[in-house]
């Protein structure tokens, strides 16, 4: 149970995820933000014909995170890793999933991983020879902290990826653009290390309470932290489901949270296929939908850009004759 | 499209007919047929028509050229046309006889209704071979179960595997369109509606002091083992313990702080542990050499050599295996294989991993 280490931390009834006052609390008409009366104009929300602005200092240290398991903070990060490698920035991904890595499987590199940063931790090698660099798109490269079955000493757990961060800073080919770390579920000891060099973050919720609640918790731990740039990806949103009202909104989910929103990223049959394959759903051709919301993500990360207007439903499309022929 | 005004100016040419809008689709529609009927015979398996109105156009041009040195008998199929039936059916027709070269071979002898007839059968055959592409496609679909044997994840004797392809212009995207009024958004042939972000800065901001007054923490800094009292000079919120059958994690060390960041921080040359195996290994020769024991001790001439390789390359830093004793004592045990794996000998999980493939 998770309610008495709540209220314990949580002494404030306004919290509007404490159990008993979590469904009043929320004016019903939130859950349908959509049809509120005054519709604000819409700006534009896409960006493809031209190169994203790169804004902050570099390297951009974002962390991915979200206190809920199994939402979709892997996966997020190839694709978004990919995706800024593909707009042509150089990105250093980091595996700080210590207990149960699984990014190298995701894009595909699980052979190549011969030493982690635990072994440049010990001298067993360098940093550079630990890093391991796509084939496919050679500005980007994957660091694991650890071997599954290796103790990471926490004495230097997140002092040693501020080390990481610095050496990369310095090293010969120049500093990366985006340094990506993927952070592990839960807010143990992973969680702690992983956030510690980050300057900002990517919260993956999905639209479900118990993902909200963790990720309002682990939003409220990152402030203390003092990352106040945080950002929220809504991962497996389903439209028809919303239409139904079966689902919460992205707009409710926003309204729950209140963090800006970097991007929207559909439930996809092709995630799973992306996984199986090794190869990110962003280099996938043709584009799928959770693909395309992962390119657009990424471009706002860049631009430190947040989404203006979010999808809300399908409609059905005029089909011409010649759509018969794929035209 | 500069090709089909073309080729309209070359049917009124022929025939005396008013030609309706509807004849360009047609154009198109027989064209590209034949276009797709001539990559299916030549290649079965191809199955994914394009629509290149490019290629089309030029192909329809050449079409037309053709058909034009058949002159008189087009025009007398035509001009029978406008006699018996209206503008409509005329048109159609004509299109039909100067472009399509099947119905070139036979219009002399038959009417219009096998001309329709052969229509329908060949838009009947279009349906079926589409359906069929469609049907193939679904099956080599790529990142399916095939893909985890092909990458040595899963055992299996499936074959089959295709190969992945590369997306990759980020910068121009056909499949995502914006409407005009930025209301609905066109992604992968679907159209959503959009609606805009409602939370505002000050919403924002109210969220925010909602969760400082909520969470008060302090990310810890100092890690000790479970059982340990907190040392004296430091704020009791910033230590975690950890228990010593942690999963991932341990507070032990065989390493100290500085020396880690030294490593993490290492750009060149042999990286440190390396480097003390090896110094310990050459020591242990030299001390061998010393004692005249070699040939006693059994060592056959061959291992001799390969202990010999690294005593050269290592020979001048001495001065740093005297601050590490802990680790020569580590070292000192280490047999010749070790410098295959970099780990020492106490380090069995990370051995066991790099051999693993
Ligand atoms: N948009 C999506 N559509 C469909 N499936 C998805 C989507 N996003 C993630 N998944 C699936 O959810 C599962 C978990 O994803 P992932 O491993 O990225 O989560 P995670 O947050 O990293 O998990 P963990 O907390 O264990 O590290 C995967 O099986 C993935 O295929
Ligand atoms: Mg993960």
């Amino acid at each position: 149970m998770i309610s008495p280490q709540l209220s314990h931390i949580n002494p404030n009834p306004s919290f509007p995820f404490s159990n008993s006052t979590f469904p009043q609390s929320l004016p019903t008409k939130t859950l349908k933000p959509h049809f509120k009366p005054k519709p604000t104009p819409i700006v534009s929300v896409l960006q493809y014909n031209r190169k994203p602005q790169l804004s902050g200092e570099t390297p951009r240290v974002v962390v991915i995170t979200s206190g809920k398991g199994g939402v979709g903070k892997t996966t997020s990060t190839a694709n978004i890793g990919l995706s800024l490698a593909r707009l042509g920035f150089s990105v250093v991904a980091i595996d700080a999933d210590v207990g149960l890595r699984n990014l190298d499987l995701l894009l595909g590199l699980e052979n190549r991983v011969n030493y982690t940063a635990f072994e440049v931790i010990n001298g067993d090698c360098r940093l550079d020879q630990a890093l391991v660099r796509d084939k496919r798109w050679s500005n980007f490269e994957l660091l694991c902290i650890s071997k599954p079955r290796s103790k990471l000493p926490m004495g230097f757990g997140g002092k040693a990826l501020i080390w990481l961060v610095d050496a990369l800073k310095t090293r010969s080919e120049g500093c990366p653009d985006f340094i990506i770390i993927d952070c592990p579920a839960g807010i143990d000891a992973g969680f702690i290390t992983a956030i510690t060099p980050a300057n900002e973050a990517v919260l993956v919720v999905t639209p479900d309470i118990t993902s909200l609640r963790d990720a309002d918790r682990v939003t409220g731990l990152l402030e203390c932290d003092g990352i106040k740039d945080i950002k929220m990806i809504v991962n497996r949103v389903r439209t028809d489901l919303i239409r139904g009202e079966d689902m919460m909104s992205v707009l409710d989910v926003q309204e729950m949270l209140g963090l800006a929103l970097l991007g929207v990223i559909p439930e996809d049959s092709e995630v799973i296929r992306s996984t199986n394959r090794g190869y990110p759903l962003v280099l996938n051709r043709p584009p799928t939908l959770a693909g395309l919301a992962f390119e657009q993500a990424a471009w706002r990360l860049v631009e430190q850009d947040s989404m203006k207007a979010v999808m809300v439903e399908e409609e059905p499309k005029k089909r011409g004759f010649f759509s018969f022929f794929g035209g | 499209m500069a090709s089909i005004s073309i080729a309209l100016s070359l049917l009124q040419q022929q025939q005396p007919i008013s030609i309706q809008t509807v004849i360009p689709s047609k154009h198109r529609l027989s064209s590209s047929l034949r276009v797709f009927s001539a990559k299916f015979e030549r290649n079965s398996s191809y199955c994914y028509v394009k629509w290149n109105p490019q290629k089309i156009g030029k192909r329809f041009l050449l079409s037309v050229c053709c058909c034009s040195s058949e002159n008189p008998e087009n025009g007398r199929f035509g001009s029978n046309g406008v006699e018996g039936l209206g503008k409509f059916v005329s048109s159609l027709q004509g299109t039909i006889g100067t472009l399509t070269p099947v119905l070139n071979g036979i219009k002399g002898q038959v009417g219009k209704n096998y001309a329709v007839g052969l229509c329908i059968a060949i838009a009947f055959l279009l349906i079926t071979i589409r359906a069929y592409t469609s049907r193939k496609s679904g099956y080599n679909r790529q990142g399916s179960v095939a893909d985890l044997v092909k990458r040595g994840q899963l055992r299996s004797d499936r074959r089959g595997i295709s190969k992945p392809l590369k997306y990759d212009d980020p910068f121009n995207n056909p499949l995502v369109k914006i409407s005009e009024n930025n209301s609905s958004v066109e992604m992968c042939g679907k159209v959503y509606r959009l609606a805009p972000v409602t939370l505002t800065e000050r919403e924002q901001s109210n969220h925010q002091k909602r969760r400082s007054r909520a969470y008060q923490w302090k990310r810890p800094t100092m890690f000790i083992k479970e059982g340990d009292s907190i040392p004296p000079d430091v704020d009791p919120d910033t230590v975690r313990w950890i228990p010593a059958n942690h999963p991932f994690a341990t507070t032990v060390s065989d390493i100290d702080e500085g020396l880690a960041q030294n490593n993490v921080y290492q750009k060149h040359g042999v990286p440190f542990r390396i480097k003390a195996e090896h110094e310990a290994l050459q020591r242990k020769l030299e001390a061998l050499q010393n004692d005249q024991k070699l040939d006693k001790l059994g060592v056959d001439p061959s291992n001799a050599r390969d202990f010999e390789r690294p005593y050269k390359s290592f020979s001048k830093s001495n001065e740093h295996l005297e601050q590490r004793p802990s680790l020569n004592q580590n070292s000192n045990s280490t047999s010749p294989k070790s410098d295959r794996h970099p780990n020492t000998p106490n380090d069995n999980s990370s051995s066991e991993e790099l051999q693993k493939p």
